[in-house]
């Protein structure tokens, strides 16, 4: 690839503003291609460095993306195994079918707040938040020996995840009704699956929803102290 | 209170008026210090000042030398002015009765 190429690439990293005038300056001192693809990677490099001085990346990273995706393998595993035990046909008094309902409400709730919450903390830090949710998944992958279930068992949350970075991304926060029932909903269906089961990782997997619920509170109290000023 | 690079900055774009954009700007601040500036210290610099409010961008004109692409130009604020003045300040201040300062001083008379 040849310097051209590879500057045209780098300067991809850059918002399309940015890129306009960062190129043009460079253009202008007549800089080789090789200079300003060093100028531009040190820029993003510098741009980077920078966002790392901010909690909320090292929080999306390590609070919320880390712990989250090993939880939620053990969630997705666990709503494959109960959907798995299921009697057939169901029988409506039994209590199997409420038990997987409630486990696959958690499972895609939990997921979509984590997702949601690292998107709307640090967009532009999404790639490593990206790689410590991969690091877990790679490492149980490796080492998951259940004859009975398929390895992809444990990637059930991808979508639902998925579905919340982007929603992250366009939205920072959501509607306070709607944070509130999601976040109530989670807390009470989790105390009841983990009764007697519930320790600190568990609240890795709540405090998610309840952050949300936090920022949108926030953001009403903000509002409401404008319109009376 | 500015940083020093933050201040050689403000001091470089508010002496080149209507003219003060990157290239201009970078351009000006080697031949002034006599050191290499890299754009990546330049426009994170600018951006940390602007988020600050010590200055204000916006998007200027394209221009053919510049292969067609726009320039991001800059003004210092009022609130930049009163940043450097205070800087300026403490430096003289600071600076007062030390021997490269007198040197200096009676060099120039």
């Amino acid at each position: 690839m040849t310097h051209w190429s590879l500057f045209e690439v780098a300067s991809r990293l850059l918002p399309r503003s940015d890129r306009e005038a960062v190129l043009g300056d460079l253009v202008e001192a007549n800089a080789s291609p090789r200079q300003i693809l060093l100028e531009v990677l040190g820029l993003v490099a510098r741009r980077q460095i920078a966002l790392w001085k901010n909690w909320q990346p090292w929080l999306a990273a390590l609070g919320i993306a880390l712990p989250a995706s090993l939880l939620l393998m053990g969630e997705s595993v666990s709503v494959i195994a109960t959907f798995r035990r299921m009697p057939w046909p169901i029988i409506a008094e039994h209590e199997a079918p409420l038990n997987l309902m409630s486990l696959v409400f958690l499972l895609i709730a939990c997921s979509w707040a984590a997702g949601f919450v690292v998107a709307s903390l640090s967009r532009r830090t999404l790639w490593t938040s990206g790689i410590a949710c991969l690091m877990p998944c790679l490492f149980c992958l490796a080492r998951f020996r259940t004859e009975s279930l398929s390895r992809f068992s444990l990637f059930l949350f991808i979508l639902p995840v998925a579905l919340g970075v982007c929603h992250g991304i366009r939205h920072t926060r959501i509607s306070l009704s709607f944070a509130s029932v999601l976040a109530v909903a989670v807390t009470m269906l989790t105390i009841i699956e983990r009764s007697g089961d519930f320790c600190w990782l568990t609240a890795a997997l709540l405090w998610p929803s309840w952050y949300i619920v936090a920022t949108a509170t926030g953001h009403m109290t903000k509002l409401e102290n404008r319109e009376t000023t | 209170m500015l940083g020093e690079f933050e201040y050689l900055l403000i001091s470089t774009a508010a002496a080149l008026e209507d003219m003060a954009y990157g290239a201009a700007i970078r351009e000006k601040l080697e031949a002034t210090t006599g050191r290499k500036c890299s754009i990546g210290a330049l426009y994170t610099t600018i951006e940390r000042l602007e988020a600050k409010g010590l200055v204000k961008t916006w998007m200027g004109e394209a221009t053919p030398e510049r292969g067609g692409r726009a320039k991001r130009m800059l003004r210092v604020t009022p609130k930049g002015v009163r940043a450097a003045t205070d800087f300026y300040e403490a430096v003289i201040g600071a600076s007062r009765d030390v021997s490269w300062a007198t040197i200096r001083t009676r060099g120039n008379i």
